[in-house]
């Protein structure tokens, strides 16, 4: 291309959207598309799922029915337990460590200032990758659940009413979770660093959350117990594996209250999330650190 | 500084003379253990990750039955003890196999490689250098498991026999699994790209090498696979000892000694070589400093 080709592609007038929709969609499908250019890093992370599917299935064969029936699930496998777990699990962590994953991103290529200072609003950003971040983490969820059911005979139950109830706790999770993944993106435009935090608090809600065990075992800790009831991963997790494994749906009072305990911590995180950012967000505008890292 | 005395500093002739490996080992360690040093933060999460995850294999060993641990003949301790192990020692295979990846990896983006190999240092001596920090920082992780497993009431079989046999397997485990991930960082040198070969490997090696399970609980084609890999002989032999009170002289431990030397006798040399393969090509590509 020429020198004057370029000078006049720059002077060429762009007629520019102001339009949210069009940005969210423009962050979005332009992440989309760089996800999607990353194909060794989707082929080892499918076949590293199967395989750790596979490793849960073995590791379900030592399990004495009679102490796991015991721990209140009722008649179901561990193994059934066990992928409810781990696919809530990771699902909440894609998605929620996408939003502070990609700020750190933008800031160490030093590109966040661009986009801060474009007509993009930073909504529209967090909200662009945060759809990116779902269909991911969605496409490794529902994967690890059908691996389970069809090729492991994982017995969840699957109908209309268990699928929707199932879907509106994940996103009742997500949301919850929302505000603290918000709040760490502030923390992060502010300090630069905030990744570690996200990554103890996952550690920290997977051991509590009784990913791998029936939570009544914690029961002899009883600061542990407490500790693993203050967290909404425990909720979430305890009315997926009632709607998967047993059956129950929304209108099951134990569903409906683990519900309403999400929508409570909802109501507590977010307003912080939103504030910790905003505040994040005007220090390092008056600050000048934008492009810093 | 005035910068006369810089340009002095820079004319001054410095006797250049070859060191001793050990000194330049040592020096190596010192550099990475200070630059590792600087992340307490990582540190401490690492720490606590390794803690919560043995917290969590003690928790789910509540729910499990002992029988398939003791029909494979490791009696004492149950299913705790026998995770403990595997979680422990398979670190030694992260060590292994992704330090020396990692290493070459990060020299090659900070720009250094060309650095340290255009120097007096011979590229073995910058591959032991390189991987004889990670290996004390690996053994740390191993005694802070094999603590948080004890308190929780992970129990053993111990005699001087037995301890002394977990030795030298694990030495065996270190250099069979050493020599893997050599080979990689030869991939590596040509290809400038994370190896995900290498990755495909750490997570095969979980899967049929027996860290959470028993192998008898593998269908035979699985059961068959996990003994194409070193780990599955170096756990097999550590449980023996810690869980069977069993040591060198017993048939069983010395058979999984066996085919661990095969194992490295055979890969060290290719590895090394292939290694000398990448490093040659780089060279002569003129790329030692790209990434």
């Amino acid at each position: 291309m020429k020198v004057d080709q370029i000078i006049e592609l720059f002077r060429e007038e762009f007629p520019r959207s102001s339009s949210e929709l069009k940005h969210t969609w423009a962050v979005f499908w332009a992440n989309f598309k760089i996800f999607l250019s990353y194909r060794t890093w989707v082929i080892t992370e499918t076949l590293s799922t199967v395989a750790s599917i596979a490793m849960y299935f073995f590791m379900g064969l030592q399990v004495d029915t009679n102490r796991f029936i015991s721990a209140g699930y009722g008649d179901v496998t561990w193994l059934a337990f066990a992928i409810v777990g781990v696919s809530t699990a990771n699902y909440l962590w894609m998605c929620i460590s996408r939003i502070s994953h990609s700020l750190q991103h933008e800031v160490s290529e030093g590109t966040l200032e661009p986009i801060v200072s474009s007509m993009i609003k930073l909504r529209s950003y967090i909200i662009g990758q945060s759809i990116r971040g779902f269909i991911v983490s969605s496409y490794f969820m529902v994967g690890t659940l059908l691996i389970g059911v069809l090729v492991l005979k994982a017995p969840l139950t699957l109908t209309v009413e268990t699928l929707l109830s199932f879907i509106v706790i994940l996103v009742m999770m997500i949301v919850s979770y929302a505000g603290i993944g918000i709040m760490a993106a502030g923390i992060i435009l502010v300090y630069k660093k905030g990744d570690p935090m996200t990554f103890l608090l996952a550690s920290i809600t997977e051991f509590l959350g009784g990913v791998l065990f029936p939570l009544n075992y914690l029961q002899s800790y009883p600061i542990l117990y407490g500790l693993a009831w203050a967290m909404p991963y425990t909720y979430a997790l305890d009315a997926a594996r009632r709607i998967l494994l047993t059956g129950a749906t929304l209108a099951s009072p134990p569903v409906l209250y683990n519900f309403a305990v999400l929508v409570l911590f909802t109501l507590v995180f977010m307003p912080i999330g939103l504030r910790t950012f905003r505040w994040g967000m005007d220090r390092i505008r008056r600050e000048g650190t934008v492009a810093t890292y | 500084m005035d910068h006369g005395k810089i340009v002095e500093l820079m004319s001054a002739e410095t006797p250049r003379k070859k060191l001793p490996t050990y000194q330049v080992v040592i020096s190596f360690i010192i550099r990475d253990f200070l630059i590792w040093w600087t992340y307490k933060f990582w540190l401490t999460l690492d720490i606590s990750g390794n803690i919560l995850f043995v917290a969590t294999y003690y928790l789910f060993s509540l729910i499990t039955s002992p029988q398939q641990i003791r029909e494979a003949g490791y009696v004492t301790g149950g299913y705790f003890t026998f995770a403990l192990i595997g979680i422990a020692f398979q670190q030694y295979v992260f060590f292994a196999v992704q330090s020396i990846n990692q290493s070459v990896r990060e020299e090659q983006v900070n720009g250094t490689m060309e650095t340290v190999l255009s120097s007096a240092t011979d590229f073995k001596v910058f591959l032991l250098g390189e991987t004889c920090f990670f290996f004390i920082i690996c053994s740390a992780f191993l005694f802070i498991s094999f603590f948080v497993g004890y308190l929780l009431g992970a129990t053993f079989t111990l005699s001087l026999e037995s301890l002394l046999s977990v030795i030298v397997l694990s030495a065996l485990l270190i250099a069979s699994h050493m020599a893997i991930g050599v080979l990689s960082a030869g991939v590596i040198m040509k290809t400038k790209q994370g190896n995900p070969l290498t990755w495909v490997f750490s997570w095969l090696t979980q899967l049929v090498s027996g860290v959470f399970y028993p192998l008898k609980l593998l269908p035979w084609y699985l059961e068959w696979i996990g003994k194409l890999f070193p780990l599955t002989y170096s756990l097999d032999g550590i449980r023996l000892c810690l869980q069977g009170g069993q040591s060198l002289a017993s048939p069983a431990v010395m058979n999984n000694i066996i085919n661990l030397l095969i194992f490295t006798v055979v890969a060290t040399p290719i590895a090394v070589y292939v290694f000398k393969l990448g490093y040659d090509a780089a060279r002569r590509d003129g790329s030692l400093g790209q990434y």
